[in-house]
């Protein structure tokens, strides 16, 4: 029972585990509403065809931007918006994943 | 949240899936102190006005299905658990969370310390907390 770096979310994979109960994330166009700084993304993104991720708060999404170019994947496009006013390419996406943003 | 939900089902081919993983609205977050395989209840945080935010949740995942943009596809619930080394990471734990944050009950935090000054060496705070996950597939 080891203490680990302190989070307030689950552990790497838990939730991509329990997504894919429901959907396979491989190979999926995906499109993710309320991404923050890319915690779960990165997790499952590597599986994803391409991630659309997009969130309302802008230094969540340059944190990131700058995750993103110090260890990838490069299939993700991280965009600041909000769901009503995303103007989307690469629609239609396989899924939509809300990600604790509902 | 139903709009947001209708703007996402737009961006969806046919038969593509919809995912919210958020926190469970009735499974609320536990203190306990463990000690190997003993574990000692603490107490049950509170957080009124998240619960509202969650219910709305619900009721506008709901909205869609009826509307008939959706068929539900499945739910599931899960608990993830946080070890935790002393209290006072606990309260650096509950600053992490996003407000509302959840809260003790009036004496739980005294409790709390009470337990950990007489538990056993190499004791550690359980934080438990639940998540829900809702997939609805576009029709």
């Amino acid at each position: 029972m080891a203490t680990t770096e302190l989070s307030a979310y689950p552990g790497e994979g838990f939730e991509p585990a329990l997504i894919e109960r429901f959907v396979s994330l491989h190979h999926k166009r995906v499109l993710e509403v309320g991404c923050g700084d890319g915690r779960l993304t990165f997790q499952y993104a590597p599986r994803a065809l391409s991630v659309l991720a997009i969130d309302l708060d802008r230094p969540s999404i340059e944190e990131a931007v700058f995750e993103q170019r110090a260890r990838g994947p490069s299939n993700v496009d991280f965009r600041l918006s909000s769901i009503e006013r995303l103007n989307a390419p690469g629609a239609p996406f396989d899924v939509a994943l809300f990600s604790w943003s509902l | 949240m139903v709009h947001a939900l209708r703007r996402a089902g737009g961006y969806l081919r046919r038969g593509g899936m919809l995912v919210s993983i958020r926190p469970h609205r009735t499974w609320r977050p536990s203190v306990a102190i463990v000690a190997g395989r003993r574990r000692l209840p603490v107490a049950t945080l509170l957080n009124p006005a998240f619960e509202r935010n969650l219910q709305a949740a619900e009721l506008a995942l709901e909205r869609v299905v009826d509307e008939g943009s959706f068929s539900l596809a499945g739910v599931r619930s899960a608990r993830y658990r946080t070890y935790l080394a002393r209290p006072s990471q606990v309260r650096t734990y509950l600053e992490l969370i996003n407000p509302p944050r959840p809260r003790f009950p009036r004496g739980a935090r005294a409790r709390l310390n009470d337990m950990w000054d007489s538990a056993p060496r190499g004791a550690r705070i359980e934080v438990a907390e639940s998540l829900v996950v809702t997939a609805l597939r576009r029709r």
